[in-house]
Parts: structure tokens; sequence; C-alpha cells
């Protein structure tokens, strides 16, 4: 069938799914009881395996039968043998049963002859066939940039307008009215770069008459250093980024991670084709000649090849490593999926996916991509995985110092045997003379070759055991010396450059595993080989992509290139869906498939399909540029409106998902953290590096070593030390990634913001300041301060009655303070105090 | 609160009657998360993400667990499942197959157990001589000889008993399941809570307590193991008393006028309330923490005036006044891995007993004397057992290696049956042969202790339901519960 009809079939599908009057038809094999069958019959029943000689995949093969005789008489439901087992509860075994409704929909079926939509086939190949109806889901479709409807009116400024508002339309409602600017450049800071507009660029904003400022304002920020700051972060959710291996008991740091996420970070602010992004990660290694030494640009694409190794790694924790290597691969083949397919393959591991038409066999495929990498059967840990970045020059040096401090070592070697010989004779001359010689005999012979009178008269002769770690007892001058000698030696090794690495995924020259199939997901049980490929779905019937293999010689595989390039090839169905889903999430807090990690039956259905097609085609034709997604979405009406309610909009679009406001969203935890330091003051920019560390405190609260102001992208992600501001509101704790942030209130929030160390130190700083600013007692000087907390916080002057309420909230802590003999600084102390209940607020914590 | 009728949502609506007027405490659950559930976050079949009370599918006879996780993997043959025939063989070398961790110190001579048992109570349960204490419980244990995970490493077997599938991560826990399944009976402390040891967070940390792929209203709150045991519960001291009542009614004036300009926003009113409820739990927290409130004969029963079991004790304690006060789910961890006995055992297992005997005890006769052991369910057990086979040598320096096919857990209150000894090993202790137990099996009968369904308790998550079991094969023991 020609691709478009087949997409209109689809739509005509999904309609007719939600409409009651066509689900009072009579159920079809293919639509409605085949689904049920797979999820609890054809695993033992045609699938897996055919048990009682009994296949189910067919109606025709029901009818047929197993050994108990037909199971299926079209048109006589009491008669049919499979709907009785299925009724009695004999069917499936086990305590997991067909739920009553379903058992409903196979009677009916059954009752309305037991129809086909089609003529089935005579046979079929093993295992679970992918059907019409499988390619029919809307995910699968080949990729067609919709036309956008045409809709009349001023809320439409851009194609996305012209999507969003003819369903609103739809409804009866329309766009809200674009918000005033001080909400908009609030909004497009947090956005872009995850920190809030200073009060000078609020005010240049307000102030612009230029027809275009809210476009310079979007270029602004898009040029901004830290916008892959916050882009970044999103993506190193998506990848799982951590900077520990989650081994036990150690949680060993990784400590070049950090260059995978710099290299992230400077992608996003490079605008760095994602096609180009998407290879680098998956096949960075095989891009690189690491022959002739490496530049910064192939040191760079080597670490893009962290994304594959990001995942927790057990495989130093002793026990089983074959099932924790085994671990690492599942895992890494879970961050694929949820980045660039948004399926939940991980369900075909052990079968064929009950509900998607991923097989069993398709998963393994994938796993043959990466397991010349992966590879259990030559497990590498992770310290076997990095490339040292030692130039040739580093290593000729390194070489040359080696050999100076060997001929230092050697000459303090020399001088401490002769300090000890020295030592021994003056120490042997206090016993008689007839002793000496057999004691010097027995001391000096090997401890294995003394005769039982030399073992005796060593142990009764302690003193006479000098060693270098005691020569100090016997001569402190030579020890002094020595000691000088040995620092000597430690300076010159010292004059060695610093080795640095880069932890990389690559595959081991000649070692080409072959790839099995796993009986029920175990290790243990290999069954079939398989080769690699991408997903069958992922292509039109007939067409699955299949990866060949480099020539034996070759020195990879080449099989993640091949397949990093058929996933960019801007014709896979799911790739830039995922991507551009996961995006528009980003920007409104949900994306138009509401389930980023699942496209399949069991996740959401988008609530745009063709919005989202559109948004993934032009990201395709853009040459891959997510800031010119950005642009478009957010110069667009719909990104611009005010997000307040009213009670039509709370009746007919309640959470905002058709977007007839903007949704109001609390600053997820990094941004928190940040704007608290930024408003605060002291907020560090430096870009890139090695991760600040992580330290308890004495009350088991973790933080940056130091409470170091930096940005939170920067701070260590130790699995087993997640820092407590930043996890208490919200940030993932890396098991394997994070598809998608919780957004919870809860009480131990507001115990941190209310007793916490930081947003208290943090309130004192913005009070010092800000009296600072204007001290005095007189009243002029406490209005400027409050005037100032509010412009700090808040971006906006207060009201009068904001005004009135904070002197007087000041005043009365003051004078509280006032009481207390131990109370030092005490303008400052009660202007933290309102400074504090500002970061706390919801107008700060929010985002209109 | 708005007061506009126009903006009166379905969210609100259930604000109201959570809190609504005349509500003694306003400080109704630790996590409030989306009390006001945003309906674009639930999937359809969730229970709505609050910790309100919610009926079970059937009677229940539990109503809160305590769990004593025993990390490490007690080692079995020398506590509660004698096997003379290993006593007989010791020294001879085993004849079946034997899965090693340690393969460096692995031999397959015979090591039988260098303690005494004797039976004991009504029921003449079989109890070491190293559980004085709980042996003076037998006829409350049910004690299950039979347990088995396949697996003998820590991590596959913890998650499987945790998480409800062998080595994997990243899914809820067994009291995040309750919790969701049951709600909160405390209006002020949290459902789950985990009390951690001194020693150090045990294997795979937090990872023990996560709600996993469901929401964090569902995970275990960590109790610290020293004071303060909630973080930033206690106002800085120049915040203390009415300094800070000022600050969060400056704070609620701010907030109020906020929501005035953006009415019908739940998310912002949730999160004023989340201050109210913060601040109630400043004091209902401290004061179902503080165990000098106690008598000192019942400090004593649960060995707080003696140093080897004072930590473990006060933890015990606390765990049954949490339970008392209407926490649903208590699990207490031990540091470390102090069962893991791979060598030593000789000293190292009189040494781990000694210090949670008397308050493992202590937990199961007065939570008896209050009347409370019927609804508790009190749960001792590790991840695994330890192997019949010695490691290393038969000298001082023997130990035990891991073993997940077959060890023993065991059970009181609850409903569960009491005096029972239930299942068997081999004639050596190696593998269960008799009634065997999977975590699964276990999971599915403490659920059924509690009136939950385990095939019909389910989560939508990463586009699918979930369950704690998830299809795999389980049973519900009928044989452990408590027929009266």
């Amino acid at each position: 069938m020609p691709q478009v009809r087949r997409w209109v079939a689809a739509a005509v599908l999904a309609v007719g799914s939600s409409c009651p009057a066509l689900a009072e038809e009579a159920p079809s094999f293919e639509k409605d009881v085949r689904p049920i069958l797979r999820a609890y019959c054809l695993d033992c029943h045609g699938g897996e395996a055919t048990k009682g000689k009994l296949d189910l995949r067919l109606k025709r093969f029901a009818e047929a039968g197993g050994t108990s005789g037909p199971a299926l008489t079209a048109g006589d439901a009491d008669g049919s043998y499979l709907l009785a087992r299925i009724q009695d509860g004999e069917m499936p075994p086990g305590e997991k049963k067909v739920p009553a409704e379903q058992v409903a929909v196979i009677e009916r079926w059954i009752a309305a002859g037991a129809p086909t939509l089609r003529p089935e086939p005579e046979s079929l190949p093993p295992g679970l066939p992918i059907t019409e109806e499988d390619r029919a889901h809307w995910a699968y479709q080949p990729l067609k940039k919709p036309t956008p409807p045409a809709v009349e009116g001023d809320g439409v400024r851009s194609p996305i307008d012209a999507f969003l508002a003819a369903r609103l339309r739809e409804k009866g409602l329309e766009f809200s009215p674009d918000a005033d600017r001080r909400a908009l450049i609030r909004r497009a800071s947090f956005d872009l770069t995850g920190l809030p507009p200073t009060w000078e660029e609020v005010e240049a904003f307000v102030a612009d008459p230029r027809e275009d400022a809210y476009e310079r304002l979007i270029d602004r920020l898009l040029a901004s250093p830290r916008y892959g700051e916050r882009w970044g972060r999103h993506w190193l959710d998506v990848a799982g980024y951590a900077d520990s291996d989650g081994d036990n008991p150690n949680d060993t740091p990784r400590p070049y991670a950090y260059k995978y996420r710099d290299y992230v970070i400077r992608s996003f602010n490079d605008d760095r084709p994602l096609d180009r992004f998407i290879v680098e990660q998956l096949a960075g290694d095989e891009l690189v000649d690491r022959k002739d030494g490496l530049s910064p640009e192939e040191v760079e694409t080597l670490a893009a090849t962290g994304f594959l190794r990001m995942v927790a790694d057990g495989t130093t924790s002793g026990g089983d490593v074959p099932l924790a290597s085994n671990q690492v691969v599942a895992d890494t083949i879970k961050v694929v999926g949820s980045a660039f397919y948004g399926l939940t393959i991980a369900c075909a591991q052990c079968h064929d996916h009950r509900y998607d038409p991923i097989p069993q066999e398709d998963y393994y495929r994938l796993r043959a991509v990466f397991e010349p990498a992966l590879d259990p059967s030559h497990w590498r840990q992770p310290r076997g995985r990095l490339v040292s970045l030692y130039t040739d020059a580093d290593r000729a040096k390194a070489t040359a110092v080696d050999a100076e401090a060997a001929v230092l070592q050697k000459a303090v070697a020399e001088k401490t045997d002769r300090f000890i010989a020295e030592a021994l004779t003056a120490e042997l001359n206090k016993h008689p003379e007839p002793m000496r010689a057999p004691l010097r005999e027995a001391f000096a012979a090997p401890a294995d070759k003394r005769t039982d009178e030399q073992k005796a008269l060593v142990a009764n002769n302690p003193s006479l055991n000098i060693t270098p770690g005691v020569l100090y007892q016997y001569n402190d001058k030579a020890a002094e010396e020595l000691k000088k000698d040995n620092a000597a030696v430690a300076a010159k090794r010292a004059e060695k450059p610093v080795e640095d690495f880069v932890a990389v995924l690559d595959e081991a020259p000649g070692v080409r595993p072959e790839t099995r199939v796993f009986h029920r997901g175990d290790h243990r049980q290999p069954t079939k080989p398989v080769t690699p490929g991408d997903l069958t779905i992922a292509s039109p019937e007939g067409e699955r992509y299949e990866v060949a293999d480099a020539p034996a010689d070759a020195p990879t595989t080449g099989r993640r290139l091949a397949f990093a390039r058929r996933l960019t090839d801007g014709r896979h169905p799911l790739v830039a869906r995922a991507l551009a889903n996961r995006f528009w999430m980003h920007h409104f807090g949900r994306g138009i498939v509401e389930t980023p990690g699942d496209f399949g039956n069991l996740g959401v259905k988008p609530t745009h399909p063709e919005l989202l097609d559109w948004l993934a085609c032009t990201l395709v034709e853009s040459g891959w540029s997510l800031k010119a997604f950005h642009r478009a979405v957010m110069t667009s009406t719909a990104y611009r409106q005010a997000s307040l309610r009213d009670s039509r909009r709370d009746e007919v679009d309640p959470d905002a998902a058709l977007l007839s406001r903007f949704p109001v969203r609390r600053l997820d935890a990094e941004s928190l953290r940040d704007a608290v330091l930024a408003v605060a003051g002291p907020l560090d920019v430096t870009p890139f590096g090695p991760a600040v560390e992580v330290v308890e405190d004495g009350v088991g609260l973790i933080n940056a070593m130091g409470d170091a102001p930096r940005r939170s992208v920067y701070l260590q992600v130790r699995r087993s030390r997640p820092i407590s501001f930043l996890t208490t509101f919200d940030a993932p704790v890396m098991a394997v990634n994070c598809e998608r942030r919780a957004d919870a209130t809860s009480a131990p929030q507001a115990l941190m913001l209310m007793n916490g160390d930081f947003v208290l130190k943090h309130a004192e700083a913005l009070a010092a300041r800000v009296v600072a600013a204007s001290p005095g007692d007189a009243p002029e000087a406490l209005d400027a301060r409050v005037a100032a907390s509010w412009r700090a916080a808040y971006l906006r002057p207060p009201t009068p009655e904001e005004s009135g309420m904070a002197r007087e909230f000041v005043a009365d802590r003051r004078a509280a303070l006032e009481r207390d003999p131990d109370a030092k600084d005490r303008d400052r102390a009660a202007l933290a105090d309102l400074c504090q209940q500002l970061f706390n607020s919801n107008e700060f914590l929010y985002v209109d | 609160m708005s007061t506009d009728p126009r903006y009166a949502t379905r969210r609100s609506f259930l604000a109201d009657t959570a809190f609504g007027v005349g509500a003694v405490a306003l400080a109704h659950l630790l996590h409030e998360e989306k009390l006001l559930a945003d309906p674009s976050k639930v999937m359809p079949d969730n229970h709505p993400l609050t910790l309100e009370p919610r009926a079970p599918h059937f009677a229940p006879r539990a109503n809160a667990m305590i769990s004593l996780f025993m990390h490490g993997g007690p080692s079995h043959v020398d506590l509660f499942d004698p096997k003379p025939e290993l006593t007989r063989k010791h020294g001879t070398d085993y004849e079946g197959e034997v899965g090693f961790s340690f393969v460096n110190r692995a031999s397959k001579k015979l090591f039988g157990s260098p303690w005494k048992f004797k039976k004991h109570g009504e029921s003449g349960a079989d109890v070491s001589e190293l559980l004085p204490e709980i042996a003076t419980c037998a006829d409350d244990l049910c004690i299950i000889r039979s347990m088995h995970t396949g697996h003998n490493g820590h991590e596959v077997s913890i998650r499987f008993f945790h998480g409800g599938i062998p080595a994997q991560t990243g899914r809820p826990t067994l009291g995040s399941w309750l919790v969701y399944g049951l709600g909160s009976e405390s209006r002020e402390l949290p459902a789950y809570m985990v009390l951690s040891d001194p020693g150090g967070p045990p294997v795979d940390g937090p990872l023990n307590w996560s709600s996993g792929f469901m929401a964090p209203l569902y995970q275990g709150t960590v109790l610290r193991p020293d004071e303060p045991r909630i973080l930033n519960l206690d106002a800085p001291p120049r915040l203390k008393g009415a300094a800070q009542g000022r600050n969060l009614a400056f704070l609620d004036r701010l907030n109020r006028a906020h929501l005035e300009r953006h009415p019908g926003e739940a998310d912002l009113e949730s999160r004023i309330r989340s201050f109210e409820l913060a601040a109630r739990m400043q004091t209902a927290a401290k004061e179902a923490l503080d165990v000098s409130q106690e008598p000192k004969h019942v400090r004593e029963m649960y060995g707080l005036d003696d140093d080897a079991t004072r930590d473990y004790g006060t933890r015990c304690l606390i765990a049954r006044r949490l339970v008392e006060r209407g926490v649903r789910f208590v699990q207490i961890f031990l540091g470390g891995q102090p069962w893991d006995t791979h060598g030593g055992i000789k000293t190292a297992l009189p040494a781990i007993c000694r210090r949670t005997d008397k308050p493992s005890a202590a937990l199961v006769k007065d939570l008896k004397q209050r009347g409370l052991l019927d609804t508790t369910l009190v749960h001792w057990g590790g991840e695994i057992g330890r192997l019949p086979v010695v490691e290393g040598a038969l000298d001082d320096g023997a130990g035990r290696d891991h073993n997940g096919q077959g060890f023993t857990i065991w059970m009181a209150g609850g409903g569960v049956k009491p005096g029972m000894t239930f299942g068997a090993t081999d004639e050596v202790g190696h593998r269960a042969v008799e009634d065997v137990v999977t975590p699964n099996d276990f999971q599915a009968t403490v659920l059924n202790l509690f009136g939950l369904d385990h095939e019909k308790l389910a989560y939508q998550a990463g586009g699918r339901s979930q369950r704690l079991i998830d299809g795999r094969a389980a049973r519900v023991v009928k044989e452990l519960l408590h027929t009266s």
C-alpha cells in the first residue's frame, strides 16, 4: 500500500478507537483479539513455544487447534474451547489472568463469526510477525511534513501556532494574550540559560522600542555561553550522566567523565548539528585515527563516546562479573532506546515485546551493534577504557625524567646501604669480639636459608636488624641526609608531565564477538546468533536495516558508525520525532507525546501528531539545528502567551495540554540553586573542567566542596552522594537515566528552604550587599533596601502595599534582634530574614 | 486558598476535603506532593498522587510492617536450621554442586555448625544458642527455612527482595508498593521510613528505599543514624521559636498575594501548604523520635543501657514508636554487611547476634504487650544465607560463602501463623527442597497480609502497567497465614 494511504488508514483507525459508535461494531481478530492473545497467550502458543501443538497467531490456526482439538468455532462462543479455558481461569496458567472486559471482547468476536479484516496466510515463519495493524501505529509512519492548517486570526504567528490554534478553535478556545515583557524575559532566560535575567537586562528589554525586541532577546540568550550549560543538562539527564561508576562499595569516581559533559555543553553552545552530535556520541572512536597523535578536536570526538559509558558499571565490585557486565550492556541499550527511539525496547530483552512490534531478536540485533565495544566475553573495566593524552613529546620527556630519577635513586640506595653497614658495624662492636662474625653472617644470610642457630641469633638480637626505616635510631644525621636525597628524587619525578586521559568507548581490534539471543534474557542461556541492525519496525516492510560489517582486517567492525548514520539519515521515523518531542517538553513542561520514553501502544498518544511531524521534519530540514528549533518555538504565540487561568480554560484545557495558556512551572533543581547564587551575588560562571567534588557535612547534607558557587552542572554527580539540595528538588539520582523529571511539592523541600544552610547563607549575602548599598537608619534607607531586595529577587519594584508590609516586617525583626544581646549586625540580619522569605516564595520559585 | 467559586476545580475540591475548615492538623502528610494531583501527571489507572488512606482489595490482617533487614546473609545453618547430617559429615567433602562467589578461598569441605541448637517454646522451634532472646519469642515466630533467590550475590538478591526482580534497579521497593496501595495512616509523619545505621548505608544505598518509577511521594524517608535524624528539621538557633513563626507568617502573606494574581493555580496552593506541613512536622517528628520519653524498663528491654545493643535497640524502639503513630512501613538496615561472614565466623557471627538479638526480641514482645503485634508484621531476614561448606580452612579463620539457594527468614505478627516452622533445606542446608519460597512469594504473601492482591496492585509507568512482581511466577503462601 502506498505510504500516504496507509497513513490515512492509520488516522481512520485512531478515530475509530475513540468513537463510541464504531466501538460497538464486531471486533476483528487483527485489531482487537490478537493484541489480547499476544499479551496473555502467544508466549506458549505460537511465540516462543507451541504447547499442546496449539498456535494462536492466526485465526485459522486457532480453528485448526492442537492436541485438545479445535480451539475456536466461529459463531459459537459456548463451543469454543479457547474461550472456555480462559473463562475457567485455567488459562493462562499462573496468577496473571485475562481481565473480564477483554474476555468479553473475545466472546463477542467469536459470537460475531470470528471475523478477520483480511484473508490470512496459509502459514507463518516462526515467531511473532509484525502485522499491518502494528505498522499502522502513528510513531512508525514515514516522516512527511504536513501542511499547517489555514487558520486566520491575530494569534497565529507561525505554522506552530496554526496547528495549535486549529485544535483550540475546535474546542472553542483561543490563545491567551501575550505575557508582559517582564514575564517574557524571565521565562525565556530561565528556559534558555537556567538563570534569571539581571535587573538591567529586564529594564533594557522593557524599554526596547524596536519591533523585533523579543527576537533580539532570544538571539542574545541563544548566544550566551550559559545556554549550553542549561540545555546540555537536559541531555545529560537522558544520557544518565554520572561522575562515578556506581560499583560497590567504593562508587569509584570517574575523574574524566567531565570531558563528556564539556563536550555536550560545547556542542549545544556551538549548535553542533544534531546528526553529527548523535554520530559522534555513538561512534566518535570510529571517526578518529589515533595512530598519529590526537588533536584537541579529536580528543573531543573521543570524549563524545562517553555517552555510551555513562551507566553504572559494577564490574569492579567483585562477585558475578558476567552478570554485572551484561547489566552494563542492557542499561546502555536502554539509554540508546530512550534517547533516540522513544520506545521501551528493554521489554524485548526477555521475550517478544508484549505490546509493541519489537521481537526479541530485534533487541539482540541492537545489542550486536554495541557488543564489539561492550563485550562481556572480553570485558574491559572502566580504567581499561582510558586513552592517554600523552603526546610523543610528553612521553619522551617522561622517559628522560624517569632515567634521571633512576640514577639519583640508585645513588640514594647505595648511600643507604653504606649507612646501614656502618651502623651495623658500630652496633656489632658492642658485642664480644668472637660473636661478631657469627652475628654478621646470621643477619646477612637470607631468611629462608638461616640455620636454626642463626635463626636464634636473629631472634635474640633485634637491635641488629637495621632497616632504612629505623636507621634514624642509630644515626640521626645519616637519616636526615637520606630524607633530603629521597625528596630530591621525588622532585625529579614530579617533573614528568601530568598524564591526562579521556574515557572512551571503543572496540578492541580483532575482537568480533558473536551476539546471540538470550533465552528469557538470561546471559547464561544463549540461543540463536543474530546479526546487527536497526529495529524491524523502523523500516518499511521488507526493508529492514542491516548493518554490514567492515572487512575483517579493518580496525573496527564499523557497526556503530553505520548504525548512527542510519539513525541520522533524516528518514528514520523515530529519531527526529523523539528528539523534537523532548525539546518541546523542555520548553512547555510536557511533550506533545506525554510519555517521552514511550511512543508505543502503551504510551500516551500525541496531542498534536501533525505538529510533532512538522517539528521533526523542520528539525531535519534545518540541518538538525537546535537553535533554529528554539527560535521557531519561542517566537510563536503559543510560547509568548500569558499563564493566567480562567474558568473556561480550566474546564476545557485544565492542564494546558492544548496550550490555551502558558503553564506555570517550578524552577528545576539546578535553576533554583543557580538562581539563588546569581541573585545573592557569588555565582561563579567559570565554565568546564573537572567536577567540583562533593562532601558530606557534619549533619549529613551533601554539598559542593567548600560550598563552591559554581553552576550546578559542574558539581560532581556521585551516585552514592547525591547533592542534598538538588535531589530534594527532584534532580535525578541516576539509576540508569532520567527520561522525565518529577516535579514534586513536599515538606522536605519546605524544610530545606526554611532551615537549610544554603538559602540562609545566600539570603545573608544578598542582605549584606543591599545594606552596604543603602546604609543608615533613615526611613529612606530602609525603603531603598526593601526596593533593592524586590528588584533582586522579583525583578520588579515593590508595590506601595508590599513596601509597607516589608518595612513593617523588617522593623519588627530588627526590634526583636535589639532585645537579643548576642545578635550581630542587626540591620543585615533583619533584612536577611526578608530576603530568605523572598527566595522561598512562589514568585521566586515559579516561572510564569 | 482560592475563595472565588469560579476557580473551584476538582483539585481545589480535594484540597478542601483534605484540609477542610476545622481540620485539626493542617499538617496532613509529610510528602504532600501534588496532594491536588495534577491530572496531567497521573496515568489513567494510578491511584491519585496523595497519601490519603485507601481501602485494600480485601480485609487486611496487617496494617503496618517493620522489616529488620539483616543485610549480608545470616548463616541459617548456625541460627535457625540445625543440620545433624552436616555436623556428622564435618570435614568431609561435599558431593553436590556448589556455586562460589569467592573462588580464591573456596572449599568443598563441609563445616558443621560450631553452635548448639535447642527446641524452644511449645512450638519446639529450633533456635541456636547465638540467639537466646529471639528464642524466647519462639511461639510468636513464623520461621521460613526454604527461602530461595537462586542467586548468590548480595545486590542481585537484595534487589529481588526489595524491587521484585533479581538484579534490576530503578524499581519501587516493597514499602513504596504498600504506601502506594494503602496510603498513610499518619497525618504528620512520612508513611515509609528507613532507619539507617551509623556504620554506613547498606549495599546499593538509596536504591533500597527508592520509589523507582513511582512518584517520589512513595519513596522511603531516611532517618539518619544519629541526631539530627531528620535533616533541616530544626530551625537554626537564630530562627528558633517566634522568629521562624514570624518569617513563615510573612512568607504566607507574600504567597497569598501572589496566589491572588494566579487564581486557581493548584501547585502554588500546594506549596503554601507544604510550609504549613513542615512547621507541624517539626513538632510531631521530634516527639516521635524522642526515646527518652520511654520509661526506664522499656529502654532496658531494648538494650539501651548496653553499649553493644544501644544503637540497634534505639532504632527498634523508634520503629515501634513510629508504627504506633501510624507509620505504614519501617525498615531498619545495618551498615556494611555484618552478616557477611566470609571469614572468622566464630567471632563475627556471635558479635552481630549480640548486637541485634535482644533488640529484635524486645520489639516482638513490646508490640505484643501493647496489642500491636496482631496488626504489625515484623520481618527478620537477609537477602541470602550461607553455604554449608567452609570458606578458607577449618580453623579460626573459617567462614561461609554466599548462598542464595536456601536460607531462613522469620516473620511475626501481622496475621502470620505463630509458632510455625515452614519449609526445609536439604540435609546439609544448601538448597531449599521443600515448600520453596522465593522473594516474589514472600512479597505476594506480605501484600496479601495487607489485604492487597499483588496481581491487581498496579502502577502505570514507562508506558505500561507495572506490578511489584511484574508477572513473574509467585504465590501467596497460604500455609503461613494465621487461620483463627
